[in-house]
């Protein structure tokens, strides 16, 4: 549980800033699924899409990763992870209120 | 039926706000609230544990119904959004959806940290995840209500 809750909050962070990477597209408009984007359709709906590829990739790391491993990580490294995700969300996003 | 979802979603949020409010103030400093009898006191003398599954449930749900209801706010609200030029209301609304998305990451770290009997050595990560959470709660609750009744607060 505790790899997984680090890794989530670090790879929806590169898919979303750094890979743009969406492991589908949802448009709204026509209610049509993609593996690959459509600007036709619209505006696509990403948040979905990140989630899932944050989601697939980890939860297999966290399934194989011995608890052994697991256990010996610093306890704190969770909320040190989901402050960083704040700082990068507010830095990132700032570009609207400019 | 987006009615209905969006106050699903609404009271559901209520509830999330009222539950993560009272275990982020029973993990703050032991000095915060000393008198017994003040209501704050009061407010954070709770059984933090006993929050942690129900806050778990509820913050995934709430999530799950926002969810529902984006594309919904994404042909109504946004192209309001962006029709009348408001940047800074699009953007507080992206930042809560990737504050709702770390915000489900941390879950489990964050109840692993509440199990009983609780660990003294993750009482720091308790309190920190407990806080972040609450943040993350507070900040959803409150942008998708001013975003909810964006067209009432446009001056006329």
């Amino acid at each position: 549980m505790k790899i997984f809750s680090l890794l989530f909050g670090a790879i929806y962070y590169f898919c979303v800033w750094q890979i743009d990477w969406a492991l589908f597209y949802y448009y709204p408009e026509t209610n049509k699924w993609y593996l690959t984007a459509h600007p036709d359709d619209g505006a696509a709906i990403l948040w979905y899409g990140w989630l899932a590829t944050a989601a697939l990739i980890s939860i297999p790391i966290a399934l194989v990763v011995p608890r052994r491993i697991a256990d010996r990580l610093w306890n704190d490294l969770s909320w040190v992870v989901a402050v960083g995700a704040i700082a990068a969300i507010f830095f990132h996003e700032s570009r609207w209120f400019v | 039926m987006i009615t209905i979802l969006l106050i699903v979603h609404g009271l559901l949020a209520v509830a999330l706000l009222g539950a993560i409010t009272h275990q982020a103030l029973s993990v703050a400093s032991a000095t915060v609230g000393r008198d017994r009898k003040s209501f704050f006191a009061r407010f954070r003398n709770v059984n933090g544990p006993a929050y942690a599954s129900p806050i778990v449930v509820m913050f995934v749900l709430t999530a799950v119904l926002g969810g529902l209801l984006y594309p919904a706010y994404r042909i109504d609200v946004r192209v309001l959004l962006e029709d009348t030029n408001s940047r800074s209301a699009n953007g507080i609304f992206e930042i809560k959806e990737h504050l709702v998305a770390v915000g489900l990451g941390a879950l489990p770290a964050y109840w692993l940290s509440w199990r009983t009997p609780l660990a003294p050595e993750s009482a720091s990560t308790r309190r920190y995840l407990t806080w972040i959470l609450a943040f993350f709660v507070w900040w959803a609750f409150l942008v998708g209500h001013v975003l909810n009744n964006f067209k009432g607060l446009l001056p006329h």
